[in-house]
């Protein structure tokens, strides 16, 4: 087993009497992607200001890439793609390229001018005059430039289209297919649950659960409604193992399930089902009562 | 030297026109004066005047203001060039990392492989480095249009770099100011409201207010006191009118690395 790209132990920062991250203990593999997801302010931002050493811990600590994200040979390894992207808006895309590129010691230009193709992106253009997602693009290009084995993404594809998200998310699974390891920040569900394989949930600067994807799915309610041939009522339902709701509604029935969905089955065979139809498992519903939790 | 070198890409076209601001400065100041120098009734004038506003040019009643030295020292030694030079010098020490953390790019060139001391040091030499620049235009201008005035009969070349290099050296001391104060508390403001403040307090110490009353002590500290306490073209150079803001610039500039080095971004 490798060390683990990034390691916080009890990693707490207060400003002044806010405690924004609270004994943060942390460990995300190699070359996994790893989804950071809380409320706006939950300690996601602050986390990843730390790593890069823009602010230092009260207590704990935190390690990147067997060292500290103050030492300019463990930056160099590192790609970071912040929530906004602030930058000179005279510069162009090119300037930028440029100036981080010398700082890195000099990247791989056929790489760079392939990202600014599948992008889309206009390198000449002046910053300031450029659309927010279109400075999001530039955002990526700069993190990913050259090919860092770890990419610290804050809220990556808030400001993109459909299209660019789709392409975005394939950078990444071709970074993290060539070993790169992904910590993803994000508020939203989806963009982590296209591309994490584990998840830690942050909620006052208090880290709730870690969990891979695959079992918070599987904590997840299930939504199923049955069609029936003729009305029916729901009662048949009611004690059912696993069966949290249960609505009828003259030749539906809809149920919201938690576990295993057998025994509802059995339950529905004496009707006419002829149709079930399915939601996708929601995940969201998890992530919300985690957010919501109030501290014991 | 690359965090240098894309400081002074950013500046360059602001510095040229700063630039081109002096050498039309210096051009107009001794373009008029032919028309000064035949009048001797000025010394009467200036000597019925006050103390101060006669500080306030810099009038030396050793130095004719008619002569070429009392002429330049009043028109532009004194006041504006020493101002512009603060002006400027303020305005880049502030931003450069103060203004740049404010603005949030800071940061993203912090997540690069430099150290935040390689950042400091290299902007600190880049924007003084460009205040240096400034300087010498003026120095040059000074020496190429001046002489088909005859404004800069009896003096010495050396001399004019002398009090250039003291120009320099009074600019370097507001900026370093408040590049450090930028350095320490990330902020641009700030950095340029406290500057500014000792800046205008220094001078109003050494011009005004000591002409009006007794201020011997609290004037030695005033950096303008060192730098006009005597007229240099007239009567050479005052190697503490360099040394001095140059000794503690650098003691500006070391506080403020331990500040920034320490700190929190914001």
């Amino acid at each position: 087993m490798s060390e683990p790209v990034i390691k916080a132990v009890g990693l707490t920062k207060r400003f002044g009497t806010v405690e924004a991250l609270r004994e943060l203990d942390l460990e995300v593999e190699r070359g996994e992607v790893f989804g950071y997801l809380g409320p706006n302010g939950a300690g996601k931002t602050t986390t990843i200001r730390l790593l890069l050493d823009f602010i230092r811990p009260t207590s704990g600590r935190v390690e990147v890439l067997g060292g500290t994200g103050a030492d300019p040979a463990v930056r160099r390894r590192i790609g970071y793609l912040p929530a906004e992207l602030p930058v000179d808006p005279r510069w162009t895309a090119q300037d930028l390229i440029d100036f981080y590129g010398k700082l890195r010691g000099g990247v791989d230009a056929s790489w760079v001018r392939q990202l600014l193709g599948r992008f889309d992106l206009d390198p000449t253009r002046r910053v300031g005059e450029l659309s927010t997602g279109n400075r999001r693009k530039i955002g990526i290009v700069q993190a990913a430039m050259h090919r860092p084995e770890l990419l610290v993404l804050d809220e990556p594809s808030s400001g993109l289209d459909p299209l660019l998200q789709y392409e975005f998310q394939q950078l990444v699974r071709e970074l993290t297919d060539a070993g790169t390891t992904v910590i993803l920040s994000s508020h939203v569900l989806p963009e982590v649950e296209a591309l994490a394989g584990r998840v830690a949930i942050l909620r006052r600067g208090e880290l709730v659960t870690v969990a891979s994807v695959e079992a918070l799915r599987q904590q997840a309610r299930q939504r199923i409604e049955l069609r029936l041939a003729r009305p029916a009522d729901a009662t048949r339902f009611a004690g059912v193992p696993g069966v949290v709701e249960a609505q009828a509604d003259d030749r539906r029935i809809r149920l919201v399930i938690e576990g295993p969905v057998g025994p509802t089955l059995e339950a529905a065979a004496g009707l006419e089902v002829q149709r079930i139809v399915t939601h996708e498992a929601d995940l969201e519903d998890v992530f919300l009562s985690y957010y919501q939790e109030q501290p014991a | 030297m690359i965090v240098a070198a894309r400081l002074i890409r950013d500046r360059r076209w602001s510095t040229l026109s700063w630039a081109l601001g002096f050498v039309g400065l210096t051009l107009f100041t001794v373009a008029l004066y032919p028309s000064i120098k035949g009048q001797p009734s000025l010394e009467e004038l200036l000597a019925d005047l006050p103390d101060a506003f006669r500080s306030a040019i810099g009038y030396d009643a050793a130095v004719p203001l008619s002569s070429p030295a009392g002429y330049l020292q009043a028109r532009l030694f004194s006041t504006l060039a020493p101002l512009l030079a603060v002006v400027f010098a303020i305005g880049g020490g502030a931003r450069a990392i103060g203004g740049s953390e404010e603005a949030g790019t800071l940061e993203l060139l912090l997540a690069n492989p430099v150290t935040r001391s390689r950042v400091l040091l290299e902007r600190y030499l880049a924007t003084f480095g460009l205040l240096a620049a400034l300087l010498v235009v003026f120095a040059a201008a000074l020496l190429m249009l001046a002489p088909p005035f005859e404004a800069l009969v009896g003096v010495a070349a050396a001399d004019v770099l002398w009090a250039c290099a003291a120009v320099y050296a009074l600019g370097l001391l507001h900026g370093s100011l408040a590049f450090a104060i930028g350095a320490a508390t990330g902020r641009h403001g700030p950095a340029v409201a406290l500057a500014t403040t000792v800046a205008v307090a220094g001078y109003l110490i050494e011009t005004v207010l000591s002409a009006a009353g007794d201020l011997g002590t609290l004037r030695q500290f005033s950096p303008w006191h060192w730098y006009l306490d005597r007229n240099m073209l007239a009567e050479g150079a005052a190697p503490a009118a360099v040394l001095l803001p140059v000794a503690v610039s650098v003691a500006l500039l070391a506080a403020g690395w331990v500040a920034f080095r320490q700190r929190d971004l914001r």
